[in-house]
């Protein structure tokens, strides 16, 4: 489903990214683990297309196209999801105006007419109950007072109605206290299928205990140095990484 | 669609059809000043043309409260193309309620200036909400000097929203004039091209007790200019006051240019005073988020530029009005303006 070869990455002449390589097959789950500064939040940027990175060099295929000749909203409609680290506050667009606006942009580019207002609806309800997201969101404006748990769950949220097929989480798991980790794995758990796959990003194996991953990466100083199962975020939680890093 | 009551004359271009209002709105026609057809409201409130001709005298007798909405569509066409000034005459009487909506057209493409007065008696204890909608060709150039004294315990609000026009300048004079007064004046300006919009506020509370609230919202492109002077005055008696002011400005392009003058001065010594003044641009990161739900570029910036004017909007109580004006400003911003052949008013 995606192919990152030998990607380089940087910003403001700075390289971030050294050359990443990672295969990710429909049905999986992938892990990115490092410590901080190592170029995780800048993978995902670069996957959703965020243009304050300059890829430099390598490739992104996403089913069978190259993904870095689109658009952020290209990309978007195509199937990519980014879950933000930081999700942005927009006062004076509800949640409601905002997730219909993107799923009626999406539409479009399938060729569809713009979804019925009882559709939507229906979908809100149903997609509002995987995260155990309170109804009074959706009038209120993107992401605008929500706290830190709140904000994460809208993502997971959004996640849920435009069902992409290659999620990638950026560090969902910070911020939140452990009710609300449990309700976003849960979430993230009951959209997983056969057919669409996530990267998840994290510093802790913590969120791994719920969302068991398929591959863990090791992601040091713009490079992956370590590629293993699920029991090398143990590991990691157990020994840090400078054994690894040491190597 | 909803059609108007109101049964056109010759004077008045069929073109003109104004689908903003509610079907029980009662509608009033003024043409390049002069008042020319009018329905009677209702008992109690009477609309006519003024002495001097040109300009009109819109009066509520005390205690009278009117539900329904009024509409005076003033608009200006190629019958007289000559400089305008004149002066309109808004009488509410004490304990008095109600809701009017005043716009102004231009029908063709001469060249027009109008100087207009527009003043406000609000009587003692009277509820007014008036709904400026200002919608001009690229040729008009159109000065409003509202005065608007507002005696005790009567509240006034006006909210202008400017879709269009070359040079349009509202200028208002407010006297809280009677105890425990309250005025908000709330304005969202839309400008492109070369027009400028200019707004210029003093707002006087003279005696104690009284309430003024400012927001002013501006969405500014290519190399359009802002405006806003606003002075708030407290006279030395005028304890207790609350008077907040804010302008607003978001350019979209770097030629683009806002300027604002908010001025306080307060001679009493137990009062609440705000003012603030920011011109920002659109947010990078919002962008971004809403793109990367599949939301395109265009549709991202039009949804953030609807974001920025959606408090001022707000005010507006009368929720279909509300929601028609909203989509006026949508399509302005979208640029989807409709084209009657000679009409500019693009309202439908």
């Amino acid at each position: 489903m995606l192919e990152i070869k030998g990607l380089h990455a940087s910003i403001n002449g700075k390289e971030i990214l050294k050359g990443i390589d990672i295969s990710v097959n429909a049905g999986e789950v992938h892990a990115i683990m490092g410590p901080n500064g190592s170029g995780k939040s800048t993978l995902s940027a670069v996957l959703a297309g965020r243009d304050t990175f300059e890829v430099t060099q390598g490739e992104i295929t996403f089913r069978g196209s190259n993904l870095l000749e689109l658009s952020p909203e290209d990309r978007a409609r195509n199937g990519i999801f980014l879950g933000f680290q930081y999700p942005v506050e927009i006062p004076g667009v509800s949640n409601v105006n905002f997730m219909k606006t993107a799923i009626n942009e999406q539409r479009k580019f399938r060729n569809l007419p713009p979804i019925s207002a009882a559709e939507f609806l229906k979908l809100m309800r149903e997609k509002m109950a995987v995260v155990e997201m309170d109804s009074s969101f959706s009038s209120r404006g993107v992401n605008v007072g929500f706290s830190g748990g709140e904000k994460k769950r809208n993502e997971i949220f959004q996640l849920a109605m435009l069902e992409p097929v290659l999620s990638i989480l950026d560090e969902t798991d910070s911020g939140l206290d452990i009710d609300a980790l449990r309700v976003v794995a849960a979430g993230v758990n009951k959209l997983k299928r056969a057919d669409n796959a996530f990267i998840v990003i994290t510093h802790y194996q913590r969120l791994l205990d719920y969302i068991v991953p398929d591959v863990v990466h090791v992601l040091y100083d713009g490079r992956i140095i370590k590629r293993a199962g699920k029991e090398l975020a143990l590991e990691v939680e157990e020994r840090g990484y400078d054994w690894l890093i040491n190597a | 669609m909803i059609e108007s009551k109101f049964k056109y004359t010759p004077e008045i271009p069929e073109v003109f059809r104004c689908r903003v209002p509610l079907p029980q709105t009662i509608q009033a026609f003024v043409t390049n000043g002069v008042l020319r057809e009018r329905i009677d409201p209702c008992e109690g409130v009477s609309i006519s043309a003024s002495k001097g001709e040109k300009g009109f005298d819109y009066v509520v007798n005390d205690d009278c409260q009117l539900s329904e909405n009024v509409q005076i569509i003033s608009f200006r066409d190629s019958a007289d193309t000559e400089d305008l000034t004149f002066t309109n005459n808004l009488v509410f009487g004490s304990n008095t309620e109600s809701n009017i909506l005043l716009c102004t057209h231009t029908l063709t493409l001469d060249s027009f200036k109008t100087e207009e007065y527009v003043k406000i008696k609000v009587g003692s204890g009277a509820r007014v909400n008036i709904v400026v909608m200002q919608n001009e060709h690229n040729n008009s150039e159109h000065t409003v000097n509202f005065d608007l004294n507002v005696e005790s315990d009567a509240f006034i609000r006006i909210n202008v929203v400017t879709l269009h026009g070359a040079i349009l300048i509202n200028d208002f004079n407010v006297k809280l004039a009677g105890k425990g007064s309250v005025c908000e004046l709330n304005g969202v300006y839309l400008v492109d091209g070369k027009q400028t919009i200019k707004t210029n506020v003093q707002m006087n509370h003279l005696v104690p007790d009284c309430i003024s609230r400012q927001l002013f919202k501006g969405i500014l492109d290519d190399e359009s200019r802002a405006t806003f002077t606003g002075r708030i005055v407290v006279a030395k008696d005028a304890q207790k006051t609350e008077a907040y002011q804010a302008n607003h400005n978001l350019l979209i392009s770097p030629s683009a240019k806002a300027y604002a003058q908010p001025q306080l001065e307060i001679y009493a010594d137990d009062v609440k005073c705000s003012h603030g003044a920011t011109s920002g641009r659109l947010d990078d990161n919002a962008l971004f988020y809403m793109r990367s739900r599949g939301i395109g570029k265009q549709e991202a910036k039009l949804l953030q530029q609807l974001a920025f004017v959606y408090d001022v909007l707000e005010n507006i109580n009368n929720e279909q009005l509300r929601i028609r004006l909203s989509d006026l400003v949508e399509s302005r911003l979208r640029g989807e303006f409709g084209h009657c052949t000679n009409c500019s008013m693009n309202c439908c």
